[in-house]
C-alpha cells in the first residue's frame, strides 16, 4: 500500500490525480493539507478526502505526496515533504524562479528523494510512438517543429504574476518545450518570445509566441497562449508537427474525440475519449514510490528546471525584445 | 477605355500560362501574345493561339496595352522599369522584387512614368481569405491577439530549378510566406518587429521557416512557411477575445483526388469555385484599369509585404530582431501611381 498526501488544492489539475490515485488499489490518500484552510476544507468534503490541518502530521502518514500549490508555494511543500523523506510529484513549473527550482532538487538531493514533475504530456502513446519514430529516422534528420498548447484562460492565482510567476507563457510553455527536448536529446540554447495580454487584457501575459533554437541545430515554436474562449469547442490543445528531411509527423495529444452538437451555448463540444494521460502518469509515480525505482517515462526535478528556464527566457526576451541565450540567463540569475 | 485592353504576358511558366487563361475568359480583355524564349513559350502560345516572342523588344509597342510580367523573381526589374518606359499599365507577379534597391528602382520607373502598376499578392482575391477578412473587419472576432498561418507543401519545380536557388527565389521567408505578410498586414496593419528561423541556405531542395510578426496593434503573428511538405495546403488561426476564426485547406476539400501518378511543378491551390483566384485577381486588375479605380493591390502594398519579407530574411541571417517601425515607403515619395 502507497500512502499519498495531496499537499494543497491550489491547481485545478488535483482533482484529476485524486481521481487516478483512488482508482489505483494499492493507493491510500491519506489526506490533504492546504496552506488555504477555507479552499482546503472545501476540497476534503468535495472529494471526500481526510482534512489534516497541520502540515507535519499528514506528512507523517505518508509515503509520497502530489504538489497542487500555487507555483510561488512549491518551494515550500517540496522542501517539507523532501525533509520528512517523502518523494514527490509536483505540479508544472517546477517554480517561479530559478533561486527556488534549484532549492527543491537540492532539498531533495539531500534527503535522496525523488522529485518528479507532472508533465503527463509523456505519458499519451501517440506521443512515445511518435518519438519512436522519429528517433528510428522516419522524417529523417529534424529541421524544426512547430508546437501549439492552447487553453482557455484561467483565473484566481493563476493570473496573479506573484503566485503564479507569469500567465500563458509560464503555464503553457512546460509540456510542449518538455516533449520537445525528449524528441531532439538537446537542449534550447537561444528563446526568442512576444507576449500580449490582449485576450482578457488582465494585467498578465495570455498570448504569445515562444521561439527555440536547440544545441543541435533545430529551431522550433510554440504557441502557449490562453487563446481558446467558452465558445471554443474544447479546453485547449497540445500538438507538435517534426518537421525532418525525409518527412513530417504530427501529433496531436486530444486529437481522439467525438463532436457533440448538442442545443445550448456552445453548441458544439469535443468529448475526448483517449487514454487518460493523467492517470499513466499517476500509475507511473506509485509504481516508481512503492519499488523505489526510477521511471523512464516520469519527468524529473531536472527536466521541470529546463523548461522553466525557457520560459523565465521568454519571458526576459519579450520584454528585452531580443532573443535571450538560456545559459547565459542561468548564470546571471543564479550569481 | 471601350475598346478591349490588349495584354502582353512575359514568362510562359506556371503562373505566365494561369494569368494567360485568365484574360482569356474576360470579354474586355484580349491576349496580344507570349513572350518567352525558352520551350514553354511557343508552347502556350500556340495553345491559347497567339503571337509568341522571344524578347519583349520583339514586340511591336502599339500591338499591346498592358504588360504582365510572370518571369522569375530577380528579372521583375529589368522587365517593370523597360514596361513603364513604353508607359503601359503593368501587372507584376509577387514578389515585387528581391531587393529594396530594386523595388525602389522599379517603384520609381513607374512613378516616373506615371504609369499604373499592381503586384499579384493573389491570397486578397482568394475567397476563404476574403471572408476572413470581411469577418474581422466586422469585428465578429474582436480585438486579434494571436494570428496563426501556414502556407506550403512540396518543394517547387520550375524552369532550371529556379527555386533551389535561395538567391534567385528568396525562398520560404521571400517567395511563399509574402503572401502571408501581405495578408497579415491587409488584415492587421503595419507590422513593427519581425523574428525569424529558418533552414541553411546551403540545403538542397528543403526549406522551412518560422516567422514571429508584431503588430504596431499590439496582435502577434506565427507563421510557418514550408517546402519540406508533401501536398500544398495553406491554414490560417485568428483568435480574438470575442470569437476565434479558423481554416484548413487539408480539411477542405470538395473534391480529391488521389492518384498514382502524382505529378511535379508548382503546387497551385484546388478551387472548386467556377472562377479561380488568380481569374478574379485578373478580372479585378482589369475592371481596376478600366474603371480608373484604385487595385485592390497598391504598389505600397507590395513594397511593405517585401519590406517585411526581407526583414524576416535578414532575422533568419543574423539571429536579431528586425524593427520595422515606422512604415516608411519608397524613399522617393509615396508609393508609384495607384
Amino acid at each position: 500500500m502507497t500512502r499519498v498526501a495531496l499537499l494543497s488544492s491550489a491547481h485545478m489539475h488535483v482533482t484529476s490525480y485524486l481521481r487516478a490515485l483512488n482508482a489505483l488499489a494499492e493507493v491510500e490518500v491519506v489526506g490533504i493539507y492546504d496552506d488555504d484552510e477555507a479552499r482546503g476544507r472545501s476540497f476534503a468534503s468535495a472529494h471526500q478526502v481526510r482534512w489534516v490541518d497541520r502540515l507535519s502530521t499528514l506528512l507523517a502518514e505518508a509515503d509520497a505526496t502530489v504538489i497542487g500549490s500555487e507555483n510561488a508555494r512549491h518551494r515550500f511543500y517540496a522542501e517539507q515533504s523532501a525533509d520528512a523523506g517523502l518523494p514527490m510529484l509536483c505540479e508544472k513549473p517546477l517554480a517561479t524562479t530559478l533561486a527556488d527550482a534549484l532549492a527543491m532538487i537540492a532539498a531533495a538531493r539531500q534527503h535522496d528523494v525523488p522529485l518528479f514533475m507532472a508533465l503527463p504530456v509523456r505519458f499519451v502513446p501517440t506521443l512515445a510512438q511518435m518519438v519512436a519514430a522519429v528517433h528510428r529516422g522516419a522524417v529523417g534528420r529534424v529541421l524544426a517543429m512547430v508546437g501549439t498548447n492552447h487553453g482557455n484562460m484561467p483565473s484566481g492565482w493563476f493570473v496573479e504574476q506573484p503566485l503564479s510567476g507569469g500567465g500563458a507563457i509560464m503555464d503553457h510553455t512546460p509540456h510542449v518545450a518538455d516533449i520537445m527536448r525528449w524528441i531532439t536529446n538537446s537542449e534550447v540554447v537561444e528563446v526568442f518570445a512576444e507576449m500580449s495580454s490582449r485576450v482578457r487584457e488582465a494585467g498578465i501575459d495570455d498570448a504569445g509566441i515562444v521561439q527555440m533554437r536547440f544545441a543541435n541545430g533545430t529551431f522550433a515554436s510554440l504557441d502557449p497562449s490562453w487563446s481558446r474562449l467558452g465558445s471554443f469547442p474544447t479546453w485547449g490543445d497540445v500538438t507538435l508537427e517534426v518537421v525532418g528531411t525525409q518527412g513530417v509527423l504530427d501529433f496531436d495529444a486530444f486529437r481522439q474525440h467525438l463532436d457533440l452538437y448538442a442545443e445550448g451555448t456552445p453548441s458544439y463540444r469535443h468529448l475526448g475519449y483517449g487514454e487518460d494521460m493523467d492517470a499513466q502518469l499517476i500509475g507511473a509515480f506509485v509504481d516508481s514510490v512503492s519499488r523505489k525505482l526510477a521511471h523512464p517515462t516520469l519527468a524529473q526535478g531536472s527536466d521541470g528546471l529546463k523548461a522553466l528556464e525557457i520560459a523565465l527566457a521568454a519571458y526576459q526576451s519579450a520584454n528585452s525584445h531580443r532573443p535571450v541565450k538560456v545559459d547565459g540567463f542561468l548564470a546571471s540569475a543564479v550569481d | 477605355m471601350n475598346a478591349r485592353l490588349r495584354i502582353l504576358v512575359i514568362g510562359a511558366g506556371t503562373m505566365g500560362s494561369v494569368h494567360s487563361r485568365a484574360y482569356r475568359r474576360l470579354p474586355d480583355a484580349e491576349l496580344a501574345g507570349i513572350v518567352d524564349p525558352h520551350w514553354l513559350g511557343p508552347s502556350l502560345a500556340q495553345t491559347l493561339n497567339v503571337a509568341h516572342y522571344h524578347a519583349f523588344d520583339d514586340v511591336p509597342s502599339d500591338a499591346y496595352d498592358v504588360v504582365d510580367i510572370c518571369v522569375p523573381s530577380p528579372w521583375h526589374r529589368p522587365y517593370v522599369i523597360a514596361a513603364a518606359e513604353k508607359e503601359k499599365a503593368i501587372f507584376c507577379e509577387k514578389p515585387l522584387a528581391l531587393t529594396l534597391d530594386d523595388a525602389d528602382q522599379m517603384l520609381s520607373a513607374v512613378q516616373q512614368h506615371g504609369v499604373r502598376f499592381s503586384v499579384g499578392h493573389c491570397v486578397r482575391f482568394f475567397p476563404e481569405y476574403v471572408r476572413a477578412k470581411a469577418v474581422i473587419d466586422q469585428g465578429a472576432l474582436g480585438q486579434i491577439a494571436v494570428a496563426r498561418m501556414f502556407r506550403g507543401g512540396g518543394f517547387p519545380t520550375a524552369w532550371n530549378d529556379w527555386y533551389a536557388n535561395r538567391s534567385l527565389s528568396g525562398g520560404t521567408l521571400v517567395d511563399l510566406l509574402i503572401h502571408d505578410f501581405d495578408f497579415l498586414r491587409w488584415v492587421l496593419g503595419p507590422v513593427s518587429r519581425v523574428y525569424a528561423q529558418s533552414v541553411l541556405p546551403e540545403m538542397n531542395r528543403v526549406d522551412f521557416s518560422l516567422v514571429t510578426l508584431r503588430f504596431a496593434s499590439g496582435a502577434i503573428a506565427h507563421l510557418e512557411g514550408t517546402w519540406a511538405h508533401s501536398q500544398f495546403g495553406t491554414r490560417f488561426e485568428f483568435a480574438g477575445n470575442e470569437g476565434t476564426l479558423i481554416h484548413d485547406s487539408y480539411r477542405e476539400r470538395p473534391l480529391s483526388l488521389t492518384s498514382a501518378n502524382p505529378g511535379g511543378g508548382v503546387a497551385l491551390p484546388e478551387t472548386p469555385d467556377l472562377l479561380s483566384a488568380y481569374d478574379l485577381e485578373i478580372a479585378d486588375f482589369v475592371d481596376a484599369l478600366r474603371t480608373d479605380r484604385p487595385f485592390r493591390v497598391s504598389p505600397d502594398d507590395a513594397y511593405q509585404a517585401l519590406r517585411i519579407a526581407l526583414a524576416a530574411s535578414q532575422s533568419a541571417q543574423t539571429g536579431a530582431v528586425v524593427s520595422l517601425e515606422p512604415e516608411s515607403s519608397l524613399t522617393r515619395q509615396g508609393g508609384g501611381a495607384q
